[in-house]
């Protein structure tokens, strides 16, 4: 008897204390959530916004929602980049994802056939919001005719050239067209210049600007078939015209992952041209200590011209409300407030360019010259195909780039290939 | 490790031990008795124990094969349809799987036999009599363990930078072993060898410290009738160290295999498998397939098989070290 005592007494502590052990976490994570007052409704919102970029949310954006909707109170939680994906998959497998997300804009179609991601096309005042922003931001977050987020800021990539190289190349003024940049790297390199053009690297965020202008696409409109675009003629051309480069010697080490970085290479007067996104003057004129004046030292144009026309590549967030939400209307409501103008006009203060049209096409708000060239560049701009299955296609497609850029394939085998196994995948 | 398998074989042989040794005449029913009464004894000890790695490491490695059978969904109530051995025949028609396994079975047959041998040569080393600030050696060899990862990869990443600028580069074209400086990472098995440097340079202090360990519990008398039986330095090491640290190197090895094909950080922060995949490894592979591409249920499989794999290779070793008495 007095063993049976002893047994109970012991399974009793145990799990008492491993009880206790589990309600303490959960308590906590409710009593976060809930907020302090009960009438109030708490929206977890998930973003990666910058430093600057942060501040303004804080600051101004925050208690500028609020006052107009005081009912919602916004919970805000700034993640790393790094891993991100990998906790917003933990997070809805859980069921502890949050209600809102600024998320890249090429992963909202993957995460919509998962299932994870709340169907905003039904939301009142959806079609008025559809119409207010640019079309090809918008696109990114649909998938099988339904949209599943809204574009909250957009971005491309524009040509910046090194001033010194270009004036000893015979230019002083950014080349517009493919034969320009062409004429221009090989003077460089021959005046000894480490590269001509860097691409950034052997994956489609750093090539698809030059395979586009130099007339590549990559599939049909409505983004369900790679095979005949991809392999095409015209884009089969555009990546040997690439490879050409690349046997010539005008492409910079850095497109298959060599030394020096694209930046560092403009810095040091060792790359004649490189290409990158809106938030580089601010990151690098802010930079303590530096001697580099990215606005004085570098000359910026639109992606010069081929037989595509000058085409770039989009970049960007989208507004997302996760299934798992417990307040979607709440939800929606941000997302909706988030893209009128006053709040697109205060993000691009820290540079994000507006994805609403009016705001964008005010002179007033964007002043700065080179941001100007930005917007300009993304009336041509083209998203990466809108697609579930883009990481793996992408995985497919950089790799036979890659190797063609490497000599060991030929353009033509190398996007056959591509094609048939993006297409494959597709079916998926 | 090593007193904690001892402990267990000493649990496992006492409740078969005792009773034999002190009544074997006594009737069955109270044996069974006795043992129950100390199970009821023992059992509110092991309950969380038991909870926590039936919670934390049964459940997860079940759930993980039956998810290799499953087109596995994440979303919770969301379907996962059964699919039969379709994610296993998807890696063998798959050339990144072949890489993969290419390379983790190369990390393996390269990066063991080298660690072992630096581990035990080092450990010979600070043992010998004569050297002082034998801990501060010993310190010194453990610091590459528990500095973080992702810290020496990057520190690997710019020592072996492409171009002139990459110290291993500017040093051996000064001294003038190579022309032209090398692009390490951007080619296939110069990576490679980066990726088993910064294996080894990682867990050689490990092998150097268990080693350092069983040498200084060999007992001094088998050196001292050694010597007079007039063995000198090479043959007591032969004769009577190599024997003495057998069970330890079993030990050492199995650990070293397992360490091996468990390669990940090694890959994913310095070239993430580039160049073209080829530097691709079975973990780096599972995971990305799961958390990149969302294909749980192939990933599973993958995960499988490579526990399968290391089960086996460490089958015949694990018998031995199950009979073993560690002195």
């Amino acid at each position: 008897m007095k063993l049976l005592n002893k047994l109970i007494a012991g399974v009793g502590i145990s799990t008492l204390l491993f009880a206790t052990g589990c309600t303490g976490g959960s308590s906590e994570t409710s009593s976060g959530s809930d907020g302090g007052s009960k009438d109030k409704v708490v929206l977890d919102y998930w973003h990666t916004y910058s430093d600057q970029e942060e501040i303004i949310l804080n600051e101004k954006i925050k208690p500028l929602f609020e006052k107009e909707h005081p009912n919602i109170e916004l919970k805000l939680t700034r993640m790393p980049y790094e891993g991100l994906k990998q906790q917003v998959v933990a997070g809805v497998s859980g069921g502890e994802a949050p209600d809102l997300m600024r998320m890249d804009i090429v992963w909202v179609s993957e995460f919509a056939k998962m299932g994870a991601l709340q169907d905003l096309s039904g939301f009142e005042g959806f079609d008025e919001v559809k119409n207010s922003v640019f079309e090809s931001p918008m696109a990114t977050n649909l998938y099988e005719g339904k949209y599943y987020g809204v574009p909250v800021n957009t971005n491309t990539k524009i040509a910046i050239y090194n001033k010194e190289l270009l004036e000893k190349a015979g230019y002083s003024e950014a080349p517009e067209t493919m034969e320009q940049l062409v004429d221009a790297s090989e003077k460089a390199v021959k005046a000894g210049a480490k590269g001509g053009i860097a691409i950034g690297g052997s994956f489609s965020w750093a090539f698809l600007p030059y395979f586009w202008s130099l007339g590549g696409t990559m599939t049909n409109e409505d983004y369900t078939k790679f095979d005949g675009y991809l392999n095409s003629p015209e884009s089969i051309a555009a990546v040997e015209e690439i490879a050409k480069w690349q046997k010539d010697g005008l492409v910079a080490p850095t497109v298959l992952g060599g030394e020096p970085g694209t930046w560092d290479g403009m810095k040091n007067n060792e790359y004649l041209m490189i290409d990158d996104g809106p938030w580089f003057y601010s990151i690098l004129g802010n930079e303590e200590g530096s001697k580099f004046k990215p606005e004085e030292a570098t000359v910026s144009g639109l992606i010069p011209a081929g037989p595509g026309g000058s085409s770039s590549v989009i970049g960007g967030e989208n507004l997302v409300t996760f299934a798992g939400s417990e307040h979607p209307e709440e939800a929606w409501t941000f997302a909706k407030w988030m893209l009128t103008d006053e709040p697109q006009r205060l993000m691009a203060e820290a540079g994000l360019i507006p994805t609403n049209k009016e705001t964008a096409n005010d002179p007033e708000v964007i002043q700065n010259p080179i941001v100007q060239k930005y917007v300009k560049q993304l009336e041509t701009a083209l998203p990466r195909t809108p697609v579930p299955q883009w990481s793996e296609i992408e995985a497919v497609i950089n790799l036979n780039f890659e190797k063609v850029m490497r000599g060991e394939m030929d353009a033509k085998k190398a996007l056959d290939d591509a094609a048939k196994k993006a297409d494959s995948l597709l079916q998926q | 490790m090593l007193p904690k398998v001892k402990n267990e074989s000493d649990h496992n042989q006492q409740p078969v031990m005792t009773p034999k040794q002190k009544e074997p005449k006594k009737p069955k029913p109270s044996k069974f008795m006795k043992g129950l009464k100390q199970w009821m004894q023992v059992f509110p000890f092991l309950f969380l124990g038991l909870t926590g790695a039936s919670v934390f490491v049964i459940y997860p490695l079940i759930k993980g094969i039956v998810m290799s059978f499953q087109d596995y969904n994440i979303m919770p109530g969301a379907e996962s349809p059964f699919v039969g051995l379709e994610n296993y025949a998807k890696a063998f028609s798959d050339p990144a799987f072949r890489y993969a396994v290419r390379n983790t079975f190369l990390n393996t047959v390269v990066t063991v036999p080298i660690n072992w041998f630096l581990g035990l040569f080092f450990a010979v080393l600070i043992n010998i009599q004569f050297v002082k600030y034998k801990i501060t050696f010993r310190t010194l060899y453990y610091l590459p363990i528990i500095t973080s990862w992702i810290v020496v990869a990057f520190l690997f990443r710019y020592l072996f930078a492409d171009g002139d600028n990459g110290l291993i580069n500017y040093l051996l074209v000064q001294v003038g072993i190579i022309e032209e400086p090398i692009s390490w990472l951007q080619n296939q098995w110069t990576a490679m060898i980066v990726i088993w440097l910064f294996h080894i340079w990682k867990t050689v202090g490990w092998t150097v410290v268990i080693y350092l360990a069983a040498l200084q519990g060999i007992p001094k008398e088998l050196y001292e009738a050694a010597s007079i039986d007039g063995a000198n330095g090479l043959k007591a090491f032969r004769f009577v160290t190599i024997p003495m640290l057998g069970p330890i190197t079993a030990f050492v090895i199995i650990n070293l295999v397992m360490g091996a094909f468990n390669i990940f950080p090694q890959v994913y922060f310095i070239t993430n498998g580039g160049p073209m995949g080829q530097t691709e490894v079975l973990q780096s592979m599972i995971y990305k397939q799961a958390f990149n591409n969302f294909n749980f249920g192939y990933s599973s499989a993958l995960g499988v098989m490579m526990g399968l794999t290391i089960f086996l290779i460490t089958l015949t070793q694990q018998k031995k070290l199950g009979k073993q008495r560690f002195m």
